[in-house]
């Protein structure tokens, strides 16, 4: 038993030894500015997998974090699915949860899996990934409609929104252009125009759609990467200034947005009796919200799933946790979700590299915002716009790509400086 | 390029976690406070009432007793058959169901199939079906294997066990249960119950969940309501009415009310002309409902609904009537009471009278009048000039000071519904010398039936008015008494003394005044008669006439008041004394022995009193001829044997002193049979001497013993009939000519 302590011992001071000589060199390899050559200097990270290791293994709180958030996320999203499924899917109470558990295996797979790949390899697929996004959100216009918008892509038995891949990309790509010219990101020509580039043709492609909540979600998304990223805040006011008259503009000078009107008419007013404006989600939603009271009415025991809320499983399944668990389940949720984000955002800024730290918060803030909005949508703090809740709405492709987002999040662990157990 | 993140990095992203954990949580945790803690309740509310299908279980309608606990009205259970239609998903089975279904409950086919294939959970097929036709839907369902799809819901019928029975009284109830008349309306509030519920949650497409949500919060049944009538009592007073209608040809109903002196309890009140409870929507009257039928399509609704509303009337208590010279022993009370006059006071009636200065003479019903009588016998003359000449004495104000009290001007507060008020010749009570002088004996003002019995009590009782009602108590599920109606005084108008001396009069009167055909001998009867002209409701036939009468047993000590009321006969006579005064003694002639009221005979009536039949066979001829002499009978032998081994009548049978009693000694002579004279139309005397000539008995009923004038009115055994020797036959007396008209 001691022989092997000392040799466990022994092998932890040896890898942080060979990381720290690695570590040095990469740091010379600064100097070159050639994108692609940077991930060539980048030795892959072969180490022994060690879950108690320190600078090596992954982090365990955010792994157990993600892993709960997900295990309670199932077992709602079954509570909530089950009578839909059960009138909708002939008498087949487990339709959902079925299938929903397939991706979320395979996501936990791909997950571990994708910890393990040295995320400096993002480097050379940033721009493709980008490519493919606009590409995507060019086809997906091309796709037949589903509710009023084009947003599914068919891809056989299974279907999956561009947008998934939009966020994924725009979040990689930025941390990408930001980690190279981190220098250069208080001027214009480097630090805001290309993004401001790629950030319009995005919104504008996601505007024809329409997707209003992922356009949302990849601004602020993007906002907050070149904030970190060190763009001036000028740039910030500016873009505000422009995008509040805008608004403005919109408000007061157009009513042709009778769509959106309607929106926030019933936002303002979700118990209307006009029978013009439909708040039938919202309303239902916060009966749902409202019944759960402190304790809940205990898991299963809600009464708004059965048909009352259109498809609970999906955007508006946050109201059937606050129903069947009460604020008191609620409160528990979202601390794990803060802790999640909290983690996620520490361990990313403790990254060895700033690429790794721009990914790694971009991703956890990608995760936090669709759970703020989401739930900020059903509580009906802002107007209704379709945002789902990630690791608890059903989506099969939509869960995996978080999952394998989360596995980059853990990747970048590895190297993070921070205490993992 | 691959340092970690700088100062300002950190900074930044210090600044946008902050600004994910604590604006983005704080203000759905804020959002969250606000919705689930402060709003939740009015949230669950509005949740709830989309969400919960609430079915209605009813609540078992008490039941109406008699005052000895006799059901006279209650719920039984029937059933409700319900098709659960979203449950049969095989239109083989649903075909079946419509099949069976249909020629169980006697409805179309094709309508149950129609129901059958709406997606719902409850569509009723067929409401209120009997036990045994519940029991044939279980047996099919067995037979088929029919497990889901049709459901039997318990509901409720009123049943009214002895039909067209005090229906004017006990009301009855519509299609829900709820009380309409009667008393099934004036006390529908405890009979009702309350009916529970049955919460079944239900998704937002109406179905119920699939999934076991229930909740049920069983019905709490009716109070039971036990009431001061008597089945009894009241079955007498039902076959009084009916007779009298059909012997007096009576067009508008008859009604008739016993009551408790002293209590007001209403032992009986019934109003014949009635209805069935358990058919309240069909016209009870034959002739009535054929006139209906002939009538043009167009006026038939409304005819039909007058003539419902009609036979749903309680007369006694709803419709008003000039009360005429039943009001007479009131007159009287408030002289006496004022000390204005007493029994010895002469009165001269020439037969009419001016009642002031250019008057037109009002007329004595005796033509020639009444000439010289002590006040005593102008009651039982009941002379109109008399009591005009009285009605002045008292005077106006004093009139209506007493009519007052006697509670005219006020609903009695019995607990029937749509009780009226009388009308009196002014609201403020003022009235004119030709007012006053009607007035007197009871005219041209308007009272209720139930108001003249109320007051006529108070007479009899002492001077109490009291309240009359006819729910005794009300006692819960188990039996438990939930509420106590006592006896409720609401004034003395006249003293003890005044009220005693009007109880002789009372008597008096029905002894050889004009209310002795309402005597009967041992109960001491006191009662006086009424004949009313109804006010500008002349019919075909001349003027239309009330007949009433009013009397009280025993009038020395007062227990039980009784008021027979017809209205509109076309018999031979609409004198109240013809009308309605048979039909009094005929009710107190069962109701008073049934009272347990004891007789006390006169002397005089105790010489012509029944004796019961000793017994006689086995004894030698001479010792039983021997017993019946003594016995004061007379003893008639047929046969040639030693000893007696049958007789007529039968031991312990009541026969008249002198009756004739046959003793067979041999079994030839058995057979011997007489044939029964006609006894309609005789006196007494001659009915006794065709008697013992056919070797029958005769037991006397009605006014025969008390007066020299009456005739038989009808025998229990019909001329011709051929019947054994000493058969009693039951013949009834009654007045030949009505000596006063009144």
């Amino acid at each position: 038993m001691v022989r092997n302590y000392n040799k466990f011992v022994a092998e932890v001071k040896n890898s942080g030894e060979r990381r720290n000589k690695r570590t040095s060199k990469s740091k010379k390899s600064i100097g070159s500015k050639k994108l692609l050559s940077v991930s060539k200097r980048l030795t892959p990270i072969r180490k022994k997998f060690k879950i108690f290791s320190i600078r090596s293994g992954l982090d365990m709180p955010f792994f157990f974090i993600n892993m709960a958030i997900l295990v309670i996320g199932l077992i709602m999203l079954f509570s909530a699915s089950y009578p839909n499924a059960y009138y909708y899917k002939h008498g087949d109470s487990y339709y959902f949860i079925r299938s929903q558990l397939i991706w979320a295996v395979i996501g936990v797979v791909a997950m571990i899996a994708i910890s393990y790949f040295d995320y400096h390899h993002l480097h050379k697929l940033a721009v493709p990934i980008l490519g493919l996004s606009f590409v995507l959100l060019i086809v997906v216009l091309f796709m037949p409609m589903v509710n009023g918008v084009h947003r599914w892509i068919p891809l056989g038995p299974i279907g999956f929104q561009a947008s998934e891949i939009t966020k994924f990309a725009i979040v990689l790509s930025f941390a990408h252009f930001i980690s190279i010219n981190f220098k250069r990101m208080g001027t214009f020509r480097y630090g805001v125009l290309p993004y401001g580039i790629i950030l319009v043709l995005t919104a504008f492609l996601l505007y024809l759609e329409p997707h209003i909540s992922c356009l949302i979600i990849v601004v602020l998304l993007a906002g907050g990467m070149l904030y970190i990223g060190g763009v001036k805040l000028r740039w910030f006011g500016l873009v505000l200034a422009v995008a509040l008259a805008a608004v403005g503009y919109v408000v007061l000078f157009t009513d042709k947005l009778g769509y959106a009107n309607g929106r926030v008419q019933g936002w303002l007013d979700p118990f209307t009796t006009n029978p013009n404006v439909d708040t039938w989600q919202t309303k239902q939603g916060l009966y749902a919200i409202g019944s759960g009271g402190l304790w809940g009415l205990g898991l299963g025991q809600s009464r708004q799933k059965y048909l009352y809320i259109p498809e609970p499983q999906n955007d508006f399944i946050f109201s059937v946790v606050c129903e069947e668990l009460g604020f008191i389940g609620a409160l528990i949720i979202l601390i794990l979700f803060a802790m999640l984000i909290w983690r996620g955002i520490i361990i990313s800024m403790r990254a060895k590299d700033k690429f790794g730290a721009l990914l790694g918060i971009g991703l956890t803030a990608q995760v936090g915002l669709q759970v703020i909005l989401n739930i900020f949508v059903v509580t009906n703090t802002i107007p209704n716009t379709g945002i789902s809740l990630p690791f608890f709405s059903y989506g099969g492709t939509s869960l995996v790509m978080l999952l394998a987002q989360m596995g980059i999040v853990l990747s970048i662990s590895r190297t993070s400086k921070i205490e993992k157990t | 390029m691959a340092r970690g993140t700088t100062i300002r990095m950190w900074r930044r992203s210090i600044f946008v976690l902050a600004a994910l954990i604590i604006v983005g949580f704080g203000v759905i945790i804020f959002r969250l406070i606000k919705l689930q803690l402060f709003q939740g309740e009015s949230l669950q509310q509005m949740a709830l009432e989309q969400q919960l299908k609430d079915t209605k279980i009813n609540a078992q309608r008490g039941t109406i007793y008699d005052r000895n606990m006799k059901p006279l009205a209650q719920s039984a259970t029937v059933w409700t058959v319900v098709l659960e239609s979203a449950y049969l998903k095989d239109d083989k089975v649903k075909e079946k169901i419509a099949d069976g279904l249909s020629q169980i409950l006697d409805e179309d086919k094709n309508e149950i199939l129609e129901k059958s294939k709406k997606k719902s959970f409850y569509t009723i097929v067929k409401r209120k079906v009997e036990s045994d036709v519940k029991d044939k839907i279980i047996e099919f369902q067995k037979e088929n294997k029919i497990t889901t799809g049709i459901r039997l819901v318990e509901d409720y019928k009123r049943y009214y066990t002895y039909g067209d029975f005090a229906s004017c009284v006990l009301g009855f109830t519509g299609t829900d249960s709820q009380g309409l008349a009667g008393l099934e309306s004036y006390y529908n509030e405890y009979l009702t119950g309350q009916s529970g519920r049955l919460v079944t949650a239900r998704n937002a497409v109406g179905t119920d969940m699939p999934f076991d949500y229930e909740k049920m919060i069983p019905a709490q049944n009716g109070n039971n309501l036990v009431l001061c009538i008597d089945e009894v009592i009241q079955h007498f007073l039902e076959k009084g009415l009916e007779e009298g209608i059909i012997n007096n040809k009576v067009m508008n109903r008859a009604g008739a009310i016993m009551m408790d002196v002293n209590t007001g309890e209403i032992l009986g009140m019934a109003v014949k002309g009635g209805f069935d409870p358990n058919k309240p929507f069909e016209i009870a009257d034959q002739t009535v409902k054929e006139q209906i039928e002939l009538l043009p399509e167009e006026d038939r609704a409304k005819i039909k609904a007058e003539a419902l509303e009609a036979q749903w009337r309680n007369k006694l208590v709803s419709d008003t009537y000039m009360p005429g010279s039943v009001y007479k022993q009131i007159t009287t009370a408030m002289a006496f009471e004022e000390n204005l006059i007493n029994e010895k006071t002469a009165f001269n009636c020439t037969g009419s009278f001016v009642p002031f200065q250019g008057a037109r003479p009002i007329k004595c019903h005796k033509h020639g009048g009444h000439g010289l009588q002590v006040f005593a016998r102008a009651f039982c003359n009941s002379c109109n000039p008399s009591f005009i000449q009285i009605g002045q004495k008292i005077g106006a104000e004093r009139f209506y000071k007493y009519y007052q009290a006697f509670g005219f001007t006020e609903k009695t507060g019995i607990d029937l519904p749509g009780e009226a008020n009388g009308i009196f010749f002014s609201k403020d009570g003022s009235m004119g010398p030709m007012d006053l002088a009607v007035a007197s004996f009871g005219q041209n003002f308007s009272i209720t039936p139930i108001q003249m019995i109320t007051a006529c009590a108070a007479v009899a009782n002492g001077g109490h008015l009291v309240q009359p009602h006819i729910v005794k108590q009300i006692t819960d599920n188990e039996g438990n008494i939930v509420k106590n109606f006592d006896k409720i005084e609401k004034r003395q108008v006249i003293s003890e003394q005044t009220s005693k001396r009007i109880c002789d009069l009372l008597m008096q009167n029905a002894i050889d005044g004009g209310a002795k055909n309402g005597y009967i001998a041992g109960y001491r009867i006191g009662g006086k008669t009424g004949t009313t002209q109804k006010i500008g409701n002349s019919g075909p036939g001349g003027m239309d006439y009330i007949s009433s009468f009013c009397g009280i047993a025993p009038a020395d000590n007062p227990r039980y008041i009784l008021l027979i009321y017809y209205d509109t006969p076309k018999g031979p006579s609409y004198y109240g004394a013809a009308v309605a005064a048979p039909t009094f003694a005929k009710i107190m002639q069962d109701a008073l022995p049934y009272l347990g009221v004891e007789r006390k005979y006169t002397d005089e009536e105790i010489a012509k009193l029944d004796i019961q039949v000793p017994f006689l066979v086995g004894s030698s001829v001479d010792q039983a001829k021997n017993q019946a002499i003594n016995l004061q009978l007379n003893p008639v032998v047929y046969g040639s044997g030693e000893t007696v081994i049958s007789q007529i009548p039968d031991f312990s049978t009541k026969m008249p002193k002198g009756g004739t009693i046959v003793l067979y000694t041999d079994k030839e002579s058995a057979d011997k049979k007489v044939i029964v004279p006609k006894f309609i139309g005789l006196n007494l005397a001659t009915a006794n001497r065709e008697a013992s000539a056919a070797k029958l008995n005769i037991i006397i009923k009605g006014s025969s013993l008390s007066s020299s004038s009456s005739v038989c009115a009808s025998q229990s055994i019909a001329e011709g009939a051929e019947v054994k020797p000493g058969t009693v036959i039951n013949l009834v007396f009654a007045q030949s000519k009505t000596e006063h008209k009144d």
